[in-house]
């Protein structure tokens, strides 16, 4: 009975601290070092990805 | 003319669920293309919506998702062991199938690779169960407990996964898949490995269980660092539930090494 009680608490504990602390970003420790694992290409780190403009002819119009 | 339309490329992870390169079409943008009245110039900008971007929030949401559908799929197959290889064998396809055929359909195939593996541990824990009793639940705890303490060390920055520990991890990985795959194929020919047998209780064995136990739990760490990765830089929507089956993944192999490792300890009793 208090195996049950003392691991099953431990698993709701840690589920509890795993639900909530995940959500939340890593430390700048983590996050801001230089040898990190780059898995992935730079892509949007700001909303618009790319732009391009040309100027509109009274023809195209 | 766009320099980012999508990803090109997904990286390398020791978890066999990050291992491969995929194709990022289903990067979604929105294209809009407006007259700018002041300039005369039209301008086009592609936008990313930002509902459709990974979040950490919506990756461990999902993970509760599926931890809550192996829990359901685990209480049938604690009810009715028969269903334990069936669903065991449909869990295995339906990660290869998510794996290597269709991760952008990872919402659809990680719920039911949940349940599926979820019945296959039900049976599993009932078989260590009736050997040695209470030992389930310990793995349970010891397995939930390996993963908030991981956690907790990594958001604090106390475990730093580089490029080093990846290589390190994916060859322990690679060195423990080499070693199920030798067992198997003895298994076939009526002998098989000792060292990995749960009854074995010989300090070797238990170290060899502790090893393994060891690699899995570090590649939890590489877990967290791709799905934080992954929301850094904006993946698309569907690498939560990706990240997620990759989290279930690593966690279902992690509980099955704890309770062999309990009940190769508890066979010195």
């Amino acid at each position: 009975m208090s195996n049950t009680l003392i691991f099953g608490g431990m698993a709701i504990v840690s589920l509890f601290v795993f639900m909530n602390l995940g959500k939340i970003k890593a430390s700048k420790n983590q996050t801001g070092r230089k040898n990190r694992i780059h898995r992935f290409k730079e892509t949007n780190q700001k909303n618009i990805i790319d732009s391009s403009s040309k100027e509109v002819t009274k023809n195209e119009e | 003319m766009s320099k980012h339309s999508a990803i090109n490329r997904f990286g390398r992870s020791s978890n066999p669920a990050f291992s491969r390169n995929f194709d990022q079409g289903g990067f979604r943008t929105q294209s809009s293309s407006e007259m700018d009245a002041g300039s005369g110039f039209r301008t086009t900008s592609s936008v990313v919506e930002s509902a459709d971007i990974m979040t950490l929030d919506g990756a461990v949401n999902k993970t509760g998702v599926l931890l809550a559908l192996c829990f359901t799929g685990a209480a049938v197959g604690w009810n009715i062991p028969a269903l334990a290889l069936p669903a065991g064998i449909l869990g295995f396809i339906l990660a290869l199938v998510t794996i290597f055929r269709s991760p952008s359909k990872a919402g659809t195939t990680a719920p039911f690779y949940a349940l599926a593996q979820g019945v296959m541990l039900g049976g599993i824990s009932l078989m260590y169960e009736n050997l040695y009793d209470g030992i389930a639940i310990q793995a349970i705890g010891l397995t939930f407990g390996i993963l908030a303490s991981l956690l907790v060390c990594y958001k604090s920055g106390l475990i730093k996964p580089t490029e080093n520990f990846r290589l390190m991890v994916g060859a322990g990985i690679g060195g423990i898949f080499i070693l199920y795959m030798v067992s198997f194929v003895m298994s076939f020919f009526g002998s098989g490995i000792s060292l990995l047998s749960p009854t074995n209780g010989s300090l070797m064995s238990i170290g060899l269980s502790l090893g393994i136990v060891c690699f899995a739990s570090l590649s939890l760490v590489l877990d967290f660092d791709y799905i934080e990765e992954g929301a850094e830089k904006g993946l698309p929507k569907y690498m939560e539930w990706y990240g997620a089956f990759s989290l279930m993944v690593t966690l279902i192999w992690l509980y099955l090494e704890i309770l062999r490792l309990l009940a190769k300890i508890n066979s010195r009793r």
